[in-house]
């Protein structure tokens, strides 16, 4: 990609981030910020290793709870520290899921995380001593050096470099050895094994790589609305990220983006429409895996090769 | 003094140029009052939300259809938040700070409604009538709650049971989750306040459809009552495992909001003889003449919905609300209404017991009257109940 494409790229991601912001507020912007921070990484499992996770709102509540308790227990420990404390909480739970997850393949994947999500859900409302259970808890504005960040704008620049951060990290991941080690996996586990390439490690890599994106996640998710509790990590969430993976198109980075960026807008905008907003939203998803099987970056690619003739 | 500071006043308002626009306040204009919601059109509480929602559109469109209130016609924004609190503080911010509505009408559950209470609070910006029991909204400046907290109802029941009926042995079969925990833990204080204890308590699983062992131990146990803290499918699986067994010794006592026709629906006719704490008149059979307006209102302007509980809230605490707007005069501003619903003092509705706010006192009503299952329908036994002062009180109801 020439370095035109790139500023035009930028350019117009900012204009649309604008444009939403006039449209559906800012509140909307920063969660779409944080979908596509779950979608990146939720891609380097789905897109790069082909292992489906349907239960990411898992991990996004376990970041989230974490962090909720951090901003309680710690109120003087500064942002990065609590998002770090989010995400390694996280990658460790990665851990313990990836590992049982080496034995299994395919759908089989999908149903054991499926069950984690529903685990972890369950997990909080037992544990309502800490989590204050089915009445959730309020989360306290996040402190960076000091200035505590309690404005919609305010955490708008936080939310904003995480996401170009985990943007920039996944894409060099993707570029690096274990980003090739990774395809290689799902394109032939025996094949990369040939080539020695270690099956064990580099999957369970990749699911210590995605909790730990989506613990973050969790972390930013809480500070955006200011309160959690179990109904808000819903499987119906977990769902909606696979299909934000699969509509932008798997493997691809870019593609995450736009599919967490199209579907936030769609749910979102859905919302004045009542009744019917879970028939339209259904329907249009549909639609846009029927028609494009590439994903969303599949059209762009198309539309570029057509132009370049 | 305090005319000359009067004065002052009027003559800074007129400075500035506000005296023209006196009443301007957000979401009113000189014909149109602006009220939003974010409700459960979709998501696990689908049926009370859009029940209650047909209840509060059936009542403002009569209110405009007669003319609005004080020359103003009511406008509404409805979005669906799915029963998600990330989805209901989007729905918020879009309402306020887009939309801009005068106040907020009627949302729905304890996840939604606590997420977004801080930053309504934070704007000013009144919330009237949430449909959720926690007493967690307590003590609000700008939110005005509705029916008897959860935890006052499992007292009024109790109290009821112990003093009037001399019974002794009390047992619950509760949902192992928050919700269940907390009748739970009521009933326990409440027993143990008079040197009783909880005769014996079984949990049950959200969603469970197998509760034989839990009713087969409960029977075993010799109560005298058993209260069901339980949400409709599951409560209407003990009736029918009772049933089944033969369990006929021990009072069945339905707690909060299963005290509904669904839940009679859904056993299939067993539930003859349950007793429950209801906060309404019967929705469907009514005599009231306040009840038979609200059924004729539903019937002209919402056909397609039968009379139940979860439409009778949203027309009824529309309607309140609707008082509180009257009330509140032809200068409307939310604060103006706040003060005017905390001064406009107890007023017959011919529903419910009249609910009267004041600065302290933001809950609509603090009190039920115990019903039992017959012939399909749920009949008052009793007149309505509270507790006030440390005491049950029964005062007669409405005929």
């Amino acid at each position: 990609m020439t370095w035109a494409w790139r500023v035009l790229l930028w350019a117009g991601g900012a204009a649309g981030l604008w444009w939403l912001k006039g449209t559906l507020g800012l509140f909307v912007v920063n969660l779409l910020l944080v979908y596509v921070v779950v979608a990146v990484g939720l891609n380097v499992l789905m897109g790069f290793t082909g292992q489906i996770s349907a239960g990411h709102a898992g991990f996004l509540a376990v970041g989230a709870y974490v962090a909720a308790l951090v901003g309680q227990h710690a109120p003087g420990l500064g942002v990065g520290w609590a998002l770090l404390a989010a995400g390694t909480v996280s990658a460790v739970l990665g851990v313990v899921i990836g590992l049982p997850a080496l034995r299994l393949a395919g759908f089989y994947i999908a149903m054991a995380t499926l069950a984690f999500g529903v685990v972890v859900s369950e997990a909080i409302l037992q544990l309502d001593a800490w989590t204050g259970g089915a009445d959730g808890m309020y989360v306290l504005a996040p402190t960076w050096f000091g200035v505590s960040l309690e404005t919609d704008e305010q955490k708008f620049w936080l939310v904003l470099a995480v996401a170009v951060l985990t943007v920039v990290t996944a894409s060099n991941l993707a570029r690096s050895k274990v980003g090739r080690a990774l395809t290689a996996l799902r394109e032939s586990g025996v094949a990369a094994e040939c080539v020695g390439i270690s099956t064990p490690f580099y999957r369970t890599l990749a699911f210590v790589v995605s909790a730990f994106y989506t613990g973050m996640a969790g972390a930013l998710f809480a500070y955006v609305v200011s309160y959690i509790s179990p109904d808000a990590f819903s499987i119906e969430l977990s769902i909606d990220f696979v299909a934000m993976v699969i509509l932008g198109g798997m493997g691809s980075i870019g593609g995450s983006i736009l599919g967490a960026a199209l579907l936030t807008v769609l749910d979102q905008y859905l919302a004045a429409f009542q009744d019917f907003r879970a028939l339209i939203f259904g329907l249009a998803v549909v639609v846009c895996m029927i028609a494009l099987p590439n994903g969303l970056q599949g059209l762009f690619r198309a539309a570029g090769a057509r132009l370049r003739g | 003094m305090r005319r000359a500071m009067g004065w002052l006043g009027v003559l800074a308002a007129g400075i500035l140029g506000l005296a023209p626009l006196a009443g301007a306040e957000t979401g009113v204009t000189d014909d149109t009052i602006l009220v939003g919601t974010s409700q459960s059109f979709s998501g696990p509480l689908v049926f009370p939300g859009t029940e209650e929602v047909a209840g509060m559109e059936a009542y403002l469109e009569y209110v405009n259809a007669n003319g609005g209130i004080h020359g103003r016609k009511i406008k509404w924004k409805w979005y669906d938040d799915g029963y998600k609190p990330q989805n209901a503080v989007a729905n918020m911010k879009r309402l306020v700070e887009q939309d801009k509505v005068f106040a907020v009408l009627i949302n729905q559950g304890t996840s939604p409604v606590l997420a977004v209470v801080p930053y309504l609070e934070q704007k000013k910006v009144p919330l009237f009538f949430p449909f959720q029991g926690s007493s967690r909204l307590h003590g609000k400046k700008y939110v005005f709650t509705s029916y008897t907290y959860y935890d006052t109802q499992t007292q009024i029941v109790t109290r009821w049971l112990l003093e009037k009926k001399g019974f002794e042995r009390i047992g619950i079969i509760y949902q192992d989750d928050a919700y269940g925990k907390f009748f739970l833990g009521t009933l326990k204080k409440e027993l143990e306040a008079k040197g009783l204890t909880v005769a014996a308590a079984e949990s049950v699983k959200r969603g469970a459809t197998d509760v034989s062992p839990q009713v087969a131990k409960m029977a075993a146990a010799g109560l005298d009552a058993c209260l069901l803290a339980l949400v409709p499918g599951p409560g209407a699986q003990v009736l029918k495992e009772a049933a089944k067994i033969g369990w006929k010794k021990t009072k069945l006592i339905s707690s909060g909001p299963l005290t509904d026709e669904k839940f009679l629906i859904l056993s299939g006719g067993v539930g003859e003889g349950v007793w429950g704490l209801s906060l309404w008149p019967d929705p469907v059979n009514s005599p009231l003449p306040a009840m038979k307006e609200y059924r004729d209102i539903l019937k002209k302007y919402r056909p397609g919905h039968e009379p139940n509980r979860y439409n009778l809230y949203g027309y009824f605490y529309t309607k309140l609300f609707c008082d509180g707007l009257e009330a509140a005069g032809r200068n409307l501003t939310r604060d103006g209404l706040i003060a005017a619903m905390e001064s406009m003092g107890r007023r017959e509705n011919g529903i419910i017991n009249p609910a009267s706010f004041g600065p302290d006192d933001h809950q609509a009503q603090d009190d039920g009257f115990m019903v039992e299952v017959q012939g399909g329908r749920f009949v008052p036994i009793s007149g309505w109940l509270a507790v006030r002062n440390g005491k049950l009180v029964e005062t007669p109801l409405q005929r």
